[in-house]
């Protein structure tokens, strides 16, 4: 009979008894044990923090060691377009920059306005992956947004006070 | 004055060896029986050579005391060579509630991970500093949640590696044989699945201190890649949607701690290099 491979306390003890005569092996008792842990922790959600306050960074982590982190939702503009115009515009850069040196801004002024467009802008992706990676809303509800608004104004400014001195001063370069 | 002193010097040793050595065959000459010359070897004190440790200790069963360095003199004559044999010493014959994780002692379990002299590895691969002048630093991995002494809780780690799916996804399973992958496919996991999830890179990385709840950092992202780069799974596409967003991945600015810290000598930085190169090409 194969049910007597296994011991008769481990038939009690793990109530294999209850499967009747089936071919039953060790692993298939151990496997019905691990189900049932399971199912115990299957009420827990995976956001679940037990009562206590969930912070970003905290110490306390939403759901079971078995439940996975989630992502964020999937968004190009922040991920790979942002990535490959950053990469662009720092390349550009350096032609434009070089340009703008050799020639006069007066006899060029599309070239010198794109220069300093772009500088401003390269400047604005920089702050604002500082406010992203030390200020990010998620931590600093209203610290983050405010950053981030100074930063568009300041950007804004600096935009406007490039054109200004562009037309009506000496200009940049 | 002083060359003149070594020439001196260095004229007395050559005439003694050459006294002692007449002296030595006139014994041996007239002695009865050469047994009585093989005097037993004078008990040679054991080399002390006291290295001071100083290693952070923290118990979570005091919550109000501070933690602290705590420092152990351990004799290198009777250690292993290694970081991680110093600590079992310690634990040993020292300090028996001293807590650190530690499995295989070879390099290839990734427990005892751990910040050494200011750099992130594994004791069992580290060397003691022999000089006795320095103490050897051991603090737990930087910017973690510490559960005791050098026992970093790596519970959001884990979470994160598991988040990644690393495991084959593939729909179409070929019907009664393996996946074949060609030499060149197999080759590009080389340097990848290396990776014994030690978090000696993650926990190097500043994006991964300030952002470690949505940022992956590069463990799991170079897990992430192994992934994306193997010719089996067919869920690459699925895989790389999942990064398009400012934290997963675009946190990491490219430090390179990582890769330099990588006790396996692994290079998480060229594998996220190549998430970000595939996700804006379309690769």
């Amino acid at each position: 009979m194969s049910f007597s491979v296994i011991r008769p306390h481990v038939v009690s003890r793990t109530g294999l008894g209850m499967l009747g005569m089936r071919h039953i092996s060790t692993s298939r008792a151990v496997a019905v044990q691990a189900s049932r842990r399971v199912a115990a922790a299957e009420g827990i959600s995976a956001q679940d923090t037990g009562g206590f306050k969930y912070v970003p960074g905290g110490p306390i982590l939403p759901g079971t060691v078995n439940d996975a982190t989630s992502f964020p939702p999937a968004d190009k503009t922040h991920g790979s377009y942002h990535w490959a115009f950053e990469r662009v515009l720092s390349a550009a850069l350096i032609p434009l920059t070089v340009g703008a040196a050799v020639t006069t801004g007066s006899a060029y002024p599309i070239l010198d306005g794109i220069l300093g467009v772009s500088l401003v802008v390269h400047s604005h992706i920089g702050f604002d992956s500082a406010v992203v990676d030390y200020i990010h809303p998620r931590k600093y509800p209203v610290l983050g947004p405010i950053m981030s608004w100074i930063l568009r104004i300041a950007t804004g400014l600096s935009v406007w006070g490039v054109y200004e001195f562009n037309t009506n001063d000496i200009g940049t370069l | 004055m002083f060359a003149s002193r070594t020439a001196t010097s260095r004229l007395l040793a050559s005439s003694s060896t050459k006294i002692a050595s007449t002296s030595q065959l006139a014994q041996r000459a007239f002695s009865v029986s050469a047994t009585q010359q093989h005097a037993a070897p004078a008990p040679v004190p054991p080399k002390q050579a006291l290295k001071e440790f100083k290693i952070y200790r923290w118990n979570p069963d005091q919550p109000s005391e501070k933690p602290q360095l705590q420092s152990y003199k351990v004799n290198l004559a009777e250690c292993g060579p290694m970081v991680l044999d110093a600590l079992i010493k310690i634990k040993n014959d020292l300090d028996p509630t001293l807590t650190f994780r530690r499995s295989c002692r070879e390099g290839i379990c990734g427990s005892c991970a751990m910040n050494i002299d200011g750099v992130n590895t594994l004791a069992c691969l580290s060397r003691i500093d022999r000089s006795e002048t320095k103490p050897q630093k051991i603090y737990p991995l930087p910017h973690m949640y510490i559960v005791k002494d050098l026992v970093p809780d790596l519970t959001q780690f884990y979470k994160q590696y598991k988040s990644i799916e690393p495991f084959l996804k593939n729909d179409n399973v070929p019907e009664g044989r393996e996946h074949l992958q060609s030499v060149a496919e197999r080759k590009k996991l080389d340097g990848m699945y290396e990776c014994i999830l030690c978090a000696c890179c993650s926990t190097s990385c500043p994006s991964y201190w300030w952002n470690q709840d949505e940022y992956l950092g590069p463990a799991a992202l170079m897990a992430a890649y192994r992934w994306m780069a193997d010719s089996r799974d067919s869920y690459g596409a699925e895989r790389k949607e999942k990064m398009q967003n400012s934290l997963s991945l675009y946190r990491c600015h490219t430090i390179f701690n990582c890769s330099r810290t990588c006790p396996k000598g692994l290079n998480p930085a060229k594998a996220i290099a190549q998430i970000k190169l595939e996700l804006a090409t379309g690769a």
